[in-house]
């Protein structure tokens, strides 16, 4: 079996499981390039229908490409979909200027979110995470419990081995499952490009920059880029080692010039 | 090259040498990026210190402990045959967990002795977790020699202990390999200083593991869940044990009846006529009615049971007393339960003596037990369908212990 | 060639005038004693406001106030946040000496720039070692490697071929301040190799390299100071005779560059040593985001992290050193000041600040200074409302974890403003007092 198709095959298990456990679930759809993916997973699972609700957090500041191709697409797959959105601080005028940038995604992103669960008593959340994307999430589980406050208990996780997924414990609120855990973002890429997954245009070129990651637009910005289609990403995420460690340098000068401030009675 | 990458758990205490083994495959092997390689050079030299390569893994614990991106080469490293998965050692306070999570996920490991130091607590413990999750592939790295001159009658005394202790735990190691992680001996280049040991470095030794093959077995079909799916009927599942056919007449465990194969079903391939092991496909059955927990299997030889007889590994710092009721969670088949009787126990790591009809079992300690069933179950043999021969206990909905049936 | 027109800048950081004086005086520094009685001059010195080194350094480097460099600290916040960033030479608005003597300005302009454009030539080498705020290494006409701070000994050195010389003889960036107090001696080792390194460094590429101007920094002093320097006059000290014994060693170090570049210009060369502030005894710290806490005019999040604590509603807050900063509506995501409201807030701050007495009832704040009546330029709407500067004693903090107003901590240093020196030949300072914006004139008049 190729690497592919074994990542595939391992995501639809994780779904099917979850579906099972849980019967009650939905799955969050940020438009982006993961959580598309594991969209055309869940199809693949569910042999093209998606029996549960598909979630999107309008925080309202998304791209208008994003909009555009959630509703697209929304349509094209039957999708039922969820927007939420906080209409209370919508209203209230909450954005990237107004509060601090974690008052604006807790209020538009988490409280929404939870506003959500609470009214639909989910019992699991699907999130398309991936290991390699971010230190923390590299401990992660594939079915990760979390307690009424959303709270992750990331030092004293349960033992999952074998494919054999934590059962609910009276802790247990709700669960986040994350079946394309095991992927990075060049097998995504390559598997978009195998099954020929719709992407928005924003990953894509233009005027020599591209997103390569997208949410809400005044918070995002591209990276220099001429790739254009997905192959020219994929070679440029095989060769550009190095502009991924640019952006982490910074973090380590940082930290190293924090650290060096402090010592001499500084911050 | 091969686009799968083979994982490997290193195992063996930090001050064995761990991490500076870790750094040194990424070194030698050529995949550490320039630029951090550079670093390390330029913090050593700075130190005034001979290049460390403890340094890669350092750097790499700082880098999550702090929540920053982890760079995929840091978790990968290739040699020209192949790439690799290096599954990180767990934390400490979460050490058996963990460890065993991410043990369950290797294809092969390496287990690391210190010269001076020799079989350890720790040693011990993990040479029996490697042996009670079926990894076959070990390499014992006897790190340090430069510690003792290079000295091959050193080697040999704790060879030959290592050979004994992992005999005894049921691992045979492909090799014993003696290396200095620090200087580079026998990491990726034969060493000099070694030239009385013939055996591969340890990189060879990792290129002539092998990926767990898929062996030709009777076709063994967990049934995960069933959809109502445009008027039909799908059963989906995926294949654990050889291949699927239309037309295949297949068992249904534990009930024994039979079902026939009316079609295979996978979304975008509508012609499908056999699906192979790994497959998550659904099916179209004719004659019996199935659910979740049932397995499909092309023979009886599956056991229906109400008793399970194996090992088990308890992973929790809450002791087991007899009768404290389980859940016992075996491919998608549960059911309710308890030990009924536990055989011996004993702790892997110690040199105490078994105790044998104990009445509860500790954190850390391995058991014989005979477990009994609410229903009943198809289970096999590790050693003949891993897949229906490993299970998980879980109290209170948390996982508790691992087992393998024998 | 004219050996006149060759200019060499010692920078000892922090050293203070006084401290200088009485050295010489008492035979610690018999080296200078020779210099300052052959027709040079020790003179008292301003430094930049705030007077935190990365200012300092700027202003001597660039010869223009921070409303055209741009540099009013170690730290400031990212734009329209309470993020906060740390500016290094990419944030230097102005070009540095070597800029306009090398021909390397790019799009930079400055008013001294102006001033000496198509006067001084373009085509000079400068070597620069060890100046602070200069990372990462910009390619110059010449030869720089970065001082504070400066993360990453590559980045900060170019060109590659003088990395690889100060790779060769471990070159050390930075010595370990976390050691001061609990492995003191091990400090004083470490602070006496890095000088060595230094001179190693300054003596090799004054042989090696071909230069009009060379600049060469030692800021172990200023390490020193900032955990010592109750030692420096204290014969009782502990660590008074490890101290003077520096002092000694730095002593050497300027005679034998003053020597070798007398000999190579035949007496004729610019030479002078300068420092970017003076020290004084610390008696209390003073955190000034604890006084607007309890003055009300702050409030704070604990939960969060550094400046992102503020919260809203708040009038103002501090930044180190002395920096005040109204939280503006527009300029902040939590800005709760109108534009207009501005004059109110700043007298109530200042009348604050000029009442502020410790508990012996000493006056705290020598003077709070308007940002409109220090700065000017294109930088100067980005610079602090008001500046703190505090009395000798007193070290202003901009800490914002602080439970109470005054502390003491294990820091026994803190920088004063009007107590930097210059030794220039006599006859060669502006009338009037030398302030550090000076110097940069000064030089650039040797190329013309």
């Amino acid at each position: 079996m190729d690497h592919l198709t074994a990542l595939e095959n391992k995501s639809i298990f994780i779904i099917r499981e979850a579906y099972f456990r849980f019967r009650n679930i939905a799955m969050l759809w940020s438009v982006g390039k993961d959580s598309t993916t594991l969209l055309w997973l869940v199809r693949k699972a569910f042999f093209g229908e998606v029996p549960f609700p598909i979630i999107h957090i309008d925080t309202t500041y998304k791209f208008p490409e994003m909009y555009r191709f959630r509703d697209e697409y929304a349509k094209k797959w039957g999708l039922n979909l969820i927007v939420g959105r906080n209409e209370g601080q919508v209203e209230a005028g909450m954005g990237p200027g107004k509060g601090t940038k974690l008052d604006c995604c807790n209020e538009l992103k988490t409280n929404a979110l939870k506003q959500i669960i609470e009214k639909n008593g989910f019992k699991a959340l699907l999130l398309g995470i991936r290991r390699d994307e971010h230190g923390i999430r590299a401990k992660e589980r594939v079915f990760s419990p979390r307690d009424e406050n959303f709270k992750w208990d990331y030092e004293n996780q349960p033992a999952e081995l074998w494919d054999q997924y934590k059962s609910t414990a009276a802790e247990d609120n709700h669960f986040r499952v994350h079946p394309i855990l095991h992927m990075t973002e060049l097998d995504i890429w390559k598997y978009m490009k195998r099954e020929k997954i719709p992407l928005t245009e924003l990953y894509l070129s233009k005027n020599g920059k591209r997103y390569r990651s997208i949410g809400c637009a005044p918070c995002c910005s591209p990276i220099e880029s001429t790739a254009s289609n997905v192959d020219e990403i994929i070679a440029e995420l095989e060769s550009t080692h190095t502009s991924e460690r640019a952006g982490r340098a910074q973090d380590k000068e940082d930290a190293y010039t924090m650290q060096k401030l402090r010592s001499l009675g500084y911050m | 090259m091969e686009e799968r990458a083979l994982h490997i758990v290193i195992v063996g205490s930090v001050d064995h040498g761990k991490s500076t083994l870790i750094g040194r495959l990424f070194f030698d092997s050529g995949s550490l990026p320039p630029e951090k390689l550079a670093e390390i050079k330029r913090v050593c030299e700075e130190l005034g210190r001979p290049l460390e390569f403890a340094y890669v893994m350092d750097n790499l614990e700082e880098e999550r402990t702090r929540g920053i991106t982890i760079d995929i080469a840091h978790t990968f490293f290739t040699t020209p045959k192949r790439k690799y998965v290096i599954i990180d050692a767990p934390g400490h306070k979460e050490f058996l967990k963990n460890m065993i999570s991410g043990s369950s996920q290797a294809e092969a490991a390496i287990l690391l002795v210190e010269i001076t130091r020799g079989i350890q607590e720790q040693t011990l413990r993990h040479c029996y977790i490697l042996s009670l999750l079926g990894i076959k592939q070990v390499a014992v790295t006897v790190n340090k020699m430069d510690l003792v001159g290079y000295s091959e009658a050193a080697f040999l005394d704790l060879k030959k202990r290592i050979e004994e202790v992992t005999m005894k735990y049921g691992i045979t190691p492909s090799y014993i390999i003696p290396i200095s992680a620090m200087e580079g001996e026998n990491v990726a280049k034969a060493s000099e200083k070694l030239s009385w040991y013939k055996g591969p470095t340890v990189l060879e030794a990792l290129d002539n593991f092998e990926e767990m093959k898929i062996e030709e077995k009777g076709a063994r079909f967990p049934v995960q869940d069933t959809y109502e799916i445009s008027g039909q009927k799908i059963v989906a599942g995926r294949i654990e044990a050889g291949r699927l056919r239309e037309g295949q007449e297949l068992w249904v465990l534990p009930g024994k009846t039979k079902a026939k194969v009316a079609s295979i079903k996978k979304y975008l391939e509508p012609d499908l006529k056999e699906a192979q092991t790994g497959e998550c496909v659904g099916l179209i059955l004719e004659g019996v009615d199935v659910k979740r927990g049932d397995i499909l299997s092309e023979t009886l030889s599956p056991t229906i049971t109400r008793t399970v007889h194996a090992n088990i590994f308890w992973m929790i710092d809450k002791d087991y007393k007899l009768g404290i009721p389980l859940t016992f969670k075996c491919a998608t088949q549960e059911a309710r339960g308890k030990i009924e009787r536990i055989r011996r126990s004993f702790d892997p790591a110690s040199e105490k003596e078994a105790v044998t009809d104990a009445v509860s079992i500790s954190q850390a300690e391995v058991a014989e037990v005979d477990i009994t069933l609410s229903a009943e179950v198809a289970i096999e043999r590790f050693s003949d369908i891993p897949e229906l021969g490993r299970f998980v206990l879980e109290h209170d909905g948390r996982p508790v212990a691992g087992g393998i049936i024998i | 060639m004219d050996l006149s027109k060759k200019v060499f800048v010692l920078g000892i950081d922090g050293a203070p005038e006084t401290l200088l004086a009485e050295y010489v005086e008492q035979g610690v520094m018999p080296n200078l004693k020779n210099i300052l009685s052959g027709g040079y001059d020790l003179v008292q010195m301003d430094a930049s406001i705030p007077d935190v080194s990365s200012t300092s350094w700027a202003s001597f480097m660039t010869g223009v106030n921070p409303g055209e460099h741009g540099i009013y600290g170690f730290m400031e916040l990212l734009p329209n946040t309470y993020r906060l960033t740390f500016p290094n030479y990419a944030s230097v608005k102005a070009p540095a000496l070597w800029d306009i003597i090398g021909g390397t300005s790019g799009i930079k302009a400055s008013t001294l720039a102006d001033k000496f454009k198509g006067r001084v030539p373009n085509n000079l080498r400068s070597i620069v070692i060890n100046m602070p705020e200069t990372f990462p290494a910009p390619a110059l006409n010449g030869v720089l490697t970065s001082g504070f701070v400066c993360p990453d000994l590559k980045k900060g050195t170019y060109p590659e071929s003088a990395y690889e010389y100060l790779r060769s003889i471990n070159y050390i960036m930075d010595i370990e301040a976390s050691n001061a107090s609990d492995k003191p001696d091990a400090f004083f080792d470490e602070a006496l190799l890095a000088l060595n390194k230094r001179a190693e460094a300054f003596l090799h590429f004054m042989d090696n390299e071909r230069w009009d101007l060379f600049i060469g920094v030692v800021t172990e002093t200023d390490r020193l100071h900032h955990f010592f320097f109750d030692a420096a006059r204290d014969k009782t000290h502990k660590y008074h005779e490890r101290f003077v014994f520096f002092y000694t060693r730095m002593d050497d170090i300027i005679g034998r560059v003053f020597e070798r570049f007398m000999a190579s210009t035949n007496g004729r060369g610019l030479f002078m040593t300068m420092s970017d502030h003076g020290f004084a005894p610390i008696r209390k710290e003073v955190y000034l985001n604890r006084l607007f806490v309890e003055k009300g005019l702050l409030t704070l999040d604990p939960a969060r992290e550094y400046f992102e604590q503020i919260g809203a509603g708040s009038k103002a807050f501090v930044m180190d050193p002395g920096r005040i900063y109204i939280n503006f509506e527009g300029r902040y995501p939590g800005g709760a000041v109108s534009a207009r409201d501005r004059s109110s807030v700043v007298n109530e701050i200042k009348s604050i600040l000029i009442d502020l007495k410790d508990s012996d009832g000493n006056a705290v704040i020598n003077r709070v200074y308007d940002g409109t009546e220090l700065y000017s330029g294109d930088e100067s709407a980005r610079s602090p409302d008001l500046v703190a500067v505090g009395n000798d004693g007193f070290d202003i903090k901009g800490n914002i974890k602080k439970p109470q107003a005054f502390g003491t901590s294990h820091f026994r240093g803190m920088h004063t403003r009007h107590d930097a020196h210059c030794v220039m030949p006599s006859g060669t300072a502006p009338l009037g007092r030398l302030h550090i914006e000076n110097i940069a004139s000064i030089i650039l008049e040797r190329f013309i």
